[in-house]
């Protein structure tokens, strides 16, 4: 059979095919609703057809315009029926409720290094900061840590900030912008066969834990720990779990087991998607407690630590409740 | 085969090929997204200006969502590619040529602060070059590509030209040859022309000849192998 012969017998099925494929993909920019509804068995048995003949045109070695125009015609059929929705509401409410939670106890080993690898440079340098606060210059210069000093001084208008001018909205997006970056170098971090990620949250960790003890030298405990208490159930735990996400997949590649390193990067990182949706939802709510809740100067630090104590009871029974009846 | 195609198979059993975008179109479509989210950052930095309080914070979080979301966003859409990838052609596919799903273009365009390593994009630029697929370390871990869009190619007008029966049977890599050159011939010079057809000449019995009638003559044989006879 010649190219000519070939393009004469099936151009029809091919222009069908094409017209249903426009139809359903809203291209040509024409809606019609007046139109006939497009059958999805006709366009399945077509697109079928169609594979068979690239198959054939391609063996039978046809001249290049034939053959591409077989190739769209599949490969917009392919990527029509094979097409994975997932989106809308009830996906979401699937996420919130049951998938971000497993996966938080599925991931409970990387989760626990996480927190270990945070929590211990904090402890530790608190510790030594507290008792020599001169060290807090190896951390941070001597102007930031006035700064910070002076954010958190009890007559400052509202607590952590440097001055007035700044709103609460302002803060908003400075701490999503800021959080959220943080975040994610953590997670990213893990590429790097996890290094990455292991830095990010000991040098974080290192960094919170020396501006707290320097703080609580110099007597300010009360301003500090009540402004960093409610939001911190959200921050903390989040920036915590994208590390544990970056560690899961340096992990992979470290040790693959019994995929290459490459499906096993693939593997981790799909699995650890579900960790980065909820992560920047609680980085969200964390900003917005924050901007408008720690900074408030007008409540007593009990309303806070109580407000704090409940928030840190949610989220941790959330991570540990929420969605069981599916693991 | 010198182009850079990577092959997916769909579960019909026939194999898409996909071109991967090397590292000048992606740069391009990158600076082209970074002056549109610069130009809205700061038309809205004006905006911000007049309102002040309120206006600047969501000034901030809009930086942040260009920053971030911006790519994401574009790429969940229909046509699966940011504005500036679209203008050079470009789309954002699983592996598997189907388009990207929320999950992948959420941990390849994350995965930009790795790539975005040591420096200005250093790991993404090293890892485009080195990699036949030409994909950066949030492609590889989110199987994601970015590929050339699909563009028609029209059937060579070779109306102007006799059909020539060849003066022997040809191989199909033979075939296949004699009506690609036929299918390029409106984009070659004239002597570029005459110089490829004089290396096929031998299917239509002018081995060694060359000149505009032989050329005419080779592509009068393809002509024949599209089908046409008279």
């Amino acid at each position: 059979m010649t190219p000519l012969r070939f393009e004469e017998t099936y151009q029809d099925e091919w222009a069908e095919l094409e017209t249903l494929l426009d139809r359903v993909l809203g291209r040509n920019g024409r809606k019609d609703n007046a139109d006939p509804p497009v059958s999805g068995a006709r366009l399945a048995a077509l697109y079928r057809r169609a594979c068979e003949q690239l198959a054939l045109a391609r063996a039978r070695a046809y001249p290049a315009y034939l053959v591409e125009r077989l190739e769209r015609l599949t490969a917009d059929g392919h990527q029509l029926i094979y097409h994975r929705r997932e989106f809308g509401l009830a996906r979401l409410k699937e996420v919130i409720a049951v998938e971000f939670p497993s996966a938080v106890r599925q991931h409970m080993t990387y989760v626990a290094i996480a927190t270990a690898v945070f929590l211990l440079p904090t402890i530790i340098v608190g510790m030594l900061v507290y008792r020599q606060p001169e060290m807090i210059l190896t951390v941070v210069s001597a102007d930031t840590a006035a700064e910070f000093e002076e954010m958190y001084s009890r007559s400052a208008e509202s607590i952590g900030r440097v001055r007035a001018a700044s709103t609460d909205w302002m803060m908003f997006g400075f701490y999503i912008r800021n959080n959220v970056s943080v975040a994610f170098q953590c997670f990213a971090g893990g590429l790097f066969a996890g290094l990455g990620s292991l830095f990010f949250l000991g040098f974080n960790g290192l960094y919170s834990g020396a501006i707290a003890g320097y703080l609580t030298e110099r007597g300010l405990s009360s301003t500090f720990y009540s402004f960093i208490a409610t939001h911190s159930a959200f921050e903390l735990t989040a920036i915590v779990l994208s590390g544990a996400a970056g560690l899961r997949i340096g992990h992979a590649l470290l040790a693959p087991a019994r995929q290459t390193r490459r499906q096993a990067l693939v593997h981790a990182t799909q699995e650890s998607a579900v960790l980065l949706y909820g992560v920047t939802a609680m980085l969200l709510v964390a900003a917005g407690i924050e901007a408008f809740w720690s900074s408030a100067t007008w409540l007593l630090p009990t309303v806070k630590y109580a407000v704090a104590a409940i928030c840190w009871t949610a989220v941790l029974g959330y991570f540990a409740f929420a969605g069981r009846h599916a693991d | 085969m010198l182009d850079t195609v990577v092959a997916a198979e769909t579960p019909e059993g026939i194999l898409l090929e996909l071109r991967p975008a090397g590292l000048t179109a992606r740069f391009y479509a990158f600076v082209l997204d970074w002056i549109i989210r610069i130009a809205i950052i700061y038309g809205a930095g004006i905006i911000a200006n007049v309102t002040g309080g309120v206006g600047v914070a969501f000034w901030i979080i809009l930086i942040f969502a260009l920053e971030w979301l911006y790519p994401i966003a574009f790429e969940l859409t229909a046509s699966g590619a940011t504005p500036g990838k679209r203008v050079f052609g470009l789309r954002v596919l699983m592996d598997n040529g189907l388009p990207v799903t929320a999950a992948a273009s959420v941990t390849r365009n994350l995965l930009r602060a790795a790539d975005f390593l040591p420096l200005v994009y250093g790991f993404a630029l090293v890892s485009i070059l080195i990699r036949r697929d030409c994909k950066r370390l949030g492609d590889i871990a989110a199987a994601t590509i970015v590929v050339y869009e699909q563009r028609s190619v029209s059937r060579p007008p070779l109306d102007y030209v006799a059909p020539v029966v060849p003066v022997r049977s040809l191989a199909l890599e033979e075939q296949a040859a004699v009506i690609a050159l036929a299918a390029r011939a409106p984009r070659l010079t004239r002597d570029r022309l005459d110089e490829l057809a004089s290396l096929a000449a031998v299917v239509s019995g002018d081995a060694g000849g060359s000149g505009p009638a032989v050329t005419d003559r080779v592509l009068g044989v393809a002509q024949w192998l599209m089908g046409r006879r008279r």
